[in-house]
């Protein structure tokens, strides 16, 4: 199955110059069309391992809905979020609330990971500008770095992001996330490469608190397929509170 | 009606394909003491005293092919108290027991009844079928029929624009939502526009035996645009004619949202007057630990009902009111959260605190404590002068 990318690697290494290529490579490889995924999140501590399963609909960059299937009392728990929209719905008690988008920067249920983050609001490809700088050496490999900037007048949580892409497959492997002050504040670490509906897809994503050794947040995906046709009701209030 | 609906429940195993069953165990226990102006000036001659309180849901929801389901929840709360009337709930001489047990009216809009109500010594259970609808959906509509949770409105401490729903954040239950009987026809007009009418009964103010009181009731939500939503009700409900509206706006860091609601004089009754409701409120997201919310409004007095609770049995016993509530994580398993609620008129002050520890993925424990921190000057509102102090404790576990 690696052949293909080889090829395509070449054909990128033509544009090998243009950072912004590699982004949307990887936005098209990561995020595609729309997706539909079942996602274990654990949230580890020191004293503590906290699991739940969500279930996640993504259609382009501004569609999303996700449902918590376990455990019990956040059980059915819904967000949907339409552009700059967001809305909670609480099943057990019918409420549904509309939230402000400061929420989406905010921890996703007490994890490491924000609303921002589950629901997959910001395209790197279209929030950020990109250059290449300094390659860099983590556990013996050597990666290209991308340095990634947000836009003036887009809204995102972190100002600069890093990328650290593989020469293998111009795929990511390390995001470093750095706030005003460039302090690196955490970092999400991809692992498990497989290929889903043509994707190349991680199913390990492991976000990792600056200064933390023993907490984090990971991610698997237990299952994701791409370019899914969605009924055209299922981003709506209706499909919200189903 | 009132044995067909449980008859076609139990019946439709045969034809599901999906069951899902869910709900929540709650154990309770406080100590409460007494206001000294109660005692001294309303004949609530107590001092202190304990509550003790089980409390679950059960709910099923089970989809038919078709597109349609049955949901239902069972609800039961038993729970012990010596203030408790001897023999009939109706009689409690001691008006505390109407915190304990807040809100007493499970069904808010009531035809089935569904329920079971007993008391024995100082004990009493009430049982209710609180939700139990036959839904389906069609295209851009959905219908509901059968005793349902209604449940709209930004407001969680006054929430005047739903009548068919008591807010519980000044108490420390969970899951809990108030029935109403009847159908619903929801339309999804468009991306922007979703209209709910509401055709309700109630009998429960007549004890049954009268006639069915209706409630016909339309609430509209609006998306005006990306940062404001606008919803607004409409109807008859409780022999009042209602109108009102929400706006909801979405400020880039807050949330900033009003209600307004107007009720007319009522229907069938000379001596009655109109009323208002006001709600403002404000909601923050500080930073990712930190969650803020202020709440102001105005609810005229009911001068029709007796002096001291006449503000339309409520929990919130102030004309003018300003509520300040903070949640705060303190770590991911411990949520600390203090909410200040003032008499803007008499400065009487009530503080609710409760800190919640998660104890396992699906059990948690609850610290409350409820007290008035700063009496209130004059006479207008006795009810503040029946304000106690609780301190408890809640176990939860959910499945």
């Amino acid at each position: 199955m690696k052949k293909p990318f080889i090829v395509f690697c070449a054909v990128l290494g033509v544009k090998a110059q243009d950072a912004h290529e590699w982004i949307k490579y990887t936005d098209s490889q990561l995020r595609g069309d729309s997706s539909e995924a079942t996602i274990t999140m654990t949230v580890q501590n020191p004293n503590y391992t906290r699991t739940l399963e969500i279930k996640s609909y993504v259609q382009g960059k501004s569609q999303a809905l996700s449902e918590i299937l376990s455990p019990a009392k956040e059980k059915g728990i819904r967000t949907l979020r339409l552009d700059n929209k967001m809305w909670n719905y609480f099943p057990k008690m019918k409420r549904k609330i509309a939230v402000s988008s400061s929420m989406l920067l905010s921890s996703w249920m007490g994890s490491d990971f924000t609303n921002d983050d589950i629901l997959k609001a910001s395209k790197m490809s279209e929030d950020y500008n990109h250059k290449f700088i300094e390659d860099k050496t983590v556990g013996g490999e050597t990666y290209k770095v991308i340095e990634n900037t947000v836009k003036e007048n887009t809204k995102a949580m972190w100002p600069k992001i890093l990328t650290l892409m593989s020469k293998k497959d111009c795929l990511p492997r390390y995001y470093e996330y750095y706030d005003k002050e460039n302090n690196l504040k955490r970092t999400l670490k991809l692992d498990n490469l497989k290929v889903f509906d043509n994707h190349q897809f991680f199913t390990e994503w492991k976000m990792i608190p600056t200064g933390e050794t023993e907490k984090y947040t990971s991610l698997t995906y237990k299952d994701i397929k791409f370019n899914v046709k969605f009924p055209s009701d299922k981003f709506t209030q209706k499909s919200l509170t189903e | 009606m009132k044995y067909l609906l449980p008859l076609l429940f139990f019946s439709l195993p045969a034809f599901a394909f999906k069951v899902d069953l869910s709900g929540n165990i709650e154990a309770q226990g406080r100590k409460t003491w007494n206001n000294e102006d109660a005692k001294k000036e309303l004949f609530q001659d107590w001092d202190n005293s304990e509550f003790y309180m089980l409390y679950g849901n059960l709910g099923a929801k089970v989809d038919v092919k078709g597109g349609s389901r049955f949901e239902a929840n069972w609800l039961v709360r038993h729970s012990y108290s010596e203030l408790y009337s001897p023999e009939n709930p109706a009689q409690d001489e001691y008006l505390v027991t109407n915190v304990f047990t807040f809100p007493r009216t499970l069904v808010a809009r009531d035809i089935f009844k569904l329920q079971y109500e007993k008391q024995e010594n100082n004990y009493r259970t009430d049982s209710v079928l609180n939700k139990f609808i036959y839904q389906w959906n069609f295209e851009e509509h959905r219908f509901t029929i059968g005793r349902m949770f209604i449940n709209y409105g930004q407001g969680e401490i006054f929430n005047p624009l739903n009548p068919f729903n008591q807010p519980t954040a000044l108490n420390s239950i969970t899951n809990f939502a108030q029935g109403n009987d009847g159908v619903n026809f929801t339309f999804y007009a468009n991306d922007k526009h979703t209209l709910n009418f509401y055709f309700l009964g109630d009998k429960s103010i007549e004890n049954y035996e009268g006639q069915i009181d209706k409630t016909v009731w339309l609430h509209g939500e609006y998306s005006y645009s990306e940062q404001l939503q606008l919803d607004y009700v409409l109807g008859e409900d409780q022999n009042r004619h209602k109108i009102g509206g929400q706006f909801t706006y979405l400020a880039d860091e807050a949330m900033i949202f009003g209600q307004l609601l107007y009720q007319s004089d009522y229907v069938n009754m000379k001596k009655s007057h109109n009323l208002w409701d006001i709600l403002l409120g404000y909601d923050e997201q500080m930073n990712s630990k930190w969650h803020l919310r202020i709440e102001g409004g105005y609810q005229k007095r009911n001068r029709m009902q007796p002096e001291g609770f006449n503000l339309n049995n409520r929990f919130l016993p102030t004309e003018y009111f300003l509520a300040i509530a903070n949640k705060y994580e303190i770590h991911p398993l411990v949520n600390l959260s203090g909410t200040i609620i003032t008499d803007i008129k008499s400065g009487f002050t009530y503080l609710v605190a409760k800190s919640t520890f998660s104890l396992s993925h699906n059990t948690e424990a609850e610290l409350f404590a409820f007290s008035p921190i700063s009496k209130g000057e004059g006479e207008e509102f006795p009810v503040q002068k029946l304000v106690t102090t609780d301190v408890g404790l809640t176990l939860r576990a959910f499945f």
